[in-house]
């Protein structure tokens, strides 16, 4: 399932593509810190960077940055040379891969009600872009 | 360890009473939190961390089993300890561990695989703990929730916490948070045990380096002495401790005393010489293989000591030596062994002189006996092409010649004598240096056809006063290694250089010349560099170490150096104008 879609093709639509995806992390930090503690926060976006960069090698700055240091600097000169697909395919997998780690450690405590408000947030911001 | 903390009504939950009723609930979150605390801080192994963990948690949730896993340490990939509370099945058991091996892939741990965690998981029941009496004999054979938190310290993850249940929906999102603090003081708990049983193996084994020091301490031949950073002996083995005895010192009765006080009330003079090199290791010096003598000096061959002594530094921030090592070494063996050599090697010398005179005095007789004659008949005109006295005029020559070597070899002999019983007496006369260089370039040009010899006057008077012949045999001596040690067609050259009150002969050749790491020895009696190079060579050694003492001997000094481009050598000497300035020179 696709959390977020890009019918943009310009370099120029990454930017909210990229915007869209800081914000979930915030919103990611924000839900799931609390309960789980910052660094396991920052160890499952590691881990899940690290199963999707063989497909989407982009995102390995994630697994040596922590997600909390990525701002949107970083991350425009990281992903720049993606096209918008590219990248919105690539995060989207990292959010999926997120809610799966997060899925294997807690069940369905904090999953659920989570993705579905990510969900939300993303289709949101599409709408909005 | 028994519960005594009751979980707070509201601990967990969202306080959005009164003021009054907010600090309620945030003094029983404390005092509950601060019973935690307390369980985790008195747990003084991994196992009563274990208890405290399941104690606490047992009061937040009903569950079937807990499981800490822990990343490993020296050598382990990582241990499992499975705490289940009552009796599970096998099948339970494996899914726990296949879901904790999924979920320590999630996190930051290292790849781990099911099977290896079942091999390597260890059951730890406390009785205590585990329910009275299980509903069944064995749990389900399924898990219905489970709940897994990264234990934590700092930045790091060091392990995982697990819980299983067999119903669904046992966890609660609501104590999820509470959860993770309880798992915090765990890992910060299972961290400091880790820590402790790390000390203590390093304790173990520093103990028993230190035993096993001790012993080789303690069964070595040579004397060991160790000191404060004050110079105070804070260790010395029997033999040392003999050495003290001999000195009427008991160590022991004064426990903190520097040598050098002790050295100050006592009348035995190697103690002094003791603390000297001790002092200087304590200024970070390292001193190897000098010579003490301990016994009487009447006696033919006293009891001597090699002393070597070396700072004891504690690391890199603290340049001052924090003490010294001293290892004394009985060599009165080996010097009795010297001394019957060299009184062997005397005898034979001058037993070898007599014959040698004789040998050079009636070969010389000879050769001028056959040189007469052959003039002789030249004058008569009886000249012959080839006459039998020129065949026996060359034998004689080579007799003449050999007779010289035998003789130099001799001498070297003798004047080793001379040079360890100190008897090396010099006779000082006037004469200009650079004539007797002049004379050695000549003498040793005409011993030799293959090589070319030079003299390089950088002095105009050179007027010395010293032992002619000696320093003739020192250039004579290093003259000859030149010409031997230097391939065919090859340049020697002997040069002659003034300094304040002294003058500087330095002979160079484009030898072999002298690899690095026989340096320190080349001037000691009877060494050779024993190499490929150097085996095609004849020699007994003795040559430098006579000059040195020579010239050690008129006050100046002799050394090495290697040429420019690493070919051949150039050995140099110094050598005071008189000896006056020699002594001038020395004080």
């Amino acid at each position: 399932m696709s959390l977020y879609s890009s019918d943009t093709s310009s370099a120029d639509s990454r930017k909210p593509v990229v915007a869209a995806y800081l914000e979930v992390i915030r919103l990611l930090d924000d839900r799931v810190a609390p309960l789980l503690g910052k660094v396991t926060t920052r160890v499952l976006v590691q881990g899940a960077a690290r199963r999707v960069a063989e497909k989407y090698p982009f995102l390995h700055f994630l697994e040596r940055i922590p997600y909390t240091e990525v701002t949107p600097a970083i991350a425009q000169e990281q992903l720049g040379g993606q096209s918008p697909q590219e990248l919105t395919a690539g995060l989207n997998a990292l959010l999926e891969e997120c809610f799966a780690g997060l899925k294997e450690l807690t069940g369905d405590l904090i999953v659920t009600p989570l993705h579905d408000e990510v969900t939300r947030q993303l289709q949101h911001m599409s709408i909005m872009s | 360890m028994q519960s005594q903390s009751t979980l707070p009504e509201g601990a967990y939950r969202s306080s959005r009473g009164s003021g009054e009723d907010r600090l309620a609930v945030l003094r029983h979150e404390m005092e509950y939190l601060n019973t935690i605390g307390k369980r985790f801080v008195a747990a003084n192994d991994r196992f009563q961390v274990h208890r405290a963990l399941l104690a606490t948690l047992q009061e937040l949730y009903s569950f079937s089993a807990c499981a800490i896993l822990l990343k490993g340490q020296q050598g382990d990939p990582f241990e499992l300890s499975i705490i289940p509370r009552y009796p599970l099945s096998a099948s339970f058991l494996q899914e726990m561990i296949q879901r904790i091996a999924r979920a320590a892939n999630i996190i930051d741990f290292p790849k781990v695989t099911p099977e290896e965690l079942a091999v390597a998981a260890y059951l730890d029941a406390p009785d205590d703990l585990a329910l009275m009496e299980p509903q069944s004999p064995l749990g389900g054979s399924e898990i219905g929730d489970f709940l897994h938190l990264p234990l934590a310290v700092e930045d790091r993850i060091i392990g995982l916490l697990s819980l299983f249940h067999e119903r669904e929906g046992i966890f609660d999102t609501q104590l999820l948070q509470l959860t993770r603090i309880i798992a915090d003081y765990a890992a910060i708990a299972l961290e400091n045990m880790r820590l402790r049983e790390r000390e203590q193996a390093l304790w173990r084994e520093a103990e028993f380096e230190r035993r096993r020091l001790e012993l080789i301490i303690s069964s070595m031949a040579e004397a060991l002495l160790i000191t404060n950073a004050q110079g105070a002996i804070v260790s010395l083995n029997r033999f040392a401790e003999q050495l003290f005895q001999q000195a009427e010192i008991d160590t022991r009765l004064e426990p903190g005393v520097p040598l050098r006080q002790l050295a100050a009330r006592s009348n035995v003079p190697w103690l002094r010489e003791l603390t000297h090199v001790v002092d200087q290791a304590l200024t970070g010096q390292t001193i190897k293989n000098q010579e003490l003598i301990i016994g009487e000096s009447g006696e033919t061959v006293p009891l001597t000591l090699s002393i070597s002594a070396a700072p004891l530094s504690q690391d890199s921030h603290h340049p001052l030596p924090s003490g010294a090592v001293v290892v004394l070494n009985d060599i009165t063996d080996r010097k009795q062994i010297e001394k019957l050599k060299d009184e062997f090697v005397s005898v034979v010398s001058h037993e070898l002189r007599t014959p040698l005179t004789a040998i050079k005095g009636y070969t010389q007789h000879l050769v001028r006996r056959l040189e007469r004659r052959l003039r002789q008949q030249a004058r008569e005109g009886r000249e012959q092409p080839e006459p039998p006295e020129s065949y026996d005029l060359r034998s004689l020559y080579i007799v003449q010649s050999q007779a010289e070597h035998l003789e130099r070899l001799v001498s070297d002999l003798l004047d080793l004598s001379r040079v360890q019983w100190g008897r090396l007496d010099l006779q000082y006369t006037p004469f200009y240096l650079a004539d007797l260089l002049a004379e050695q370039v000549r003498l040793a040009q005409a011993n030799t056809e293959q090589h070319i010899v030079q003299l390089d006057l950088q002095v105009q008077d050179s007027k010395v006063i010293a032992d002619r012949q000696r320093i003739a045999q020192v250039v004579g001596n290093i003259l000859d290694n030149a010409i031997k040690y230097s391939p065919q067609g090859g340049h020697v050259t002997v040069r002659l250089e003034s300094t304040n009150d002294a003058f500087l002969v330095s002979i160079s050749d484009e030898g072999i010349g002298v690899s690095p790491e026989y340096l320190d020895h080349i001037f000691e009696r009877f060494y050779r560099v024993r190499n490929a190079a150097s085996r095609q060579y004849s020699g007994i050694g003795l040559g430098l170490y006579v000059a040195r003492a020579i010239v050690e001997a008129h006050g100046g000094r002799i050394g090495y150096a290697s040429n420019q481009q690493g070919m051949g050598s150039t050995f140099y000497f110094s050598l005071p104008q008189s000896p006056n300035s020699a002594e001038t020179r020395q004080l």
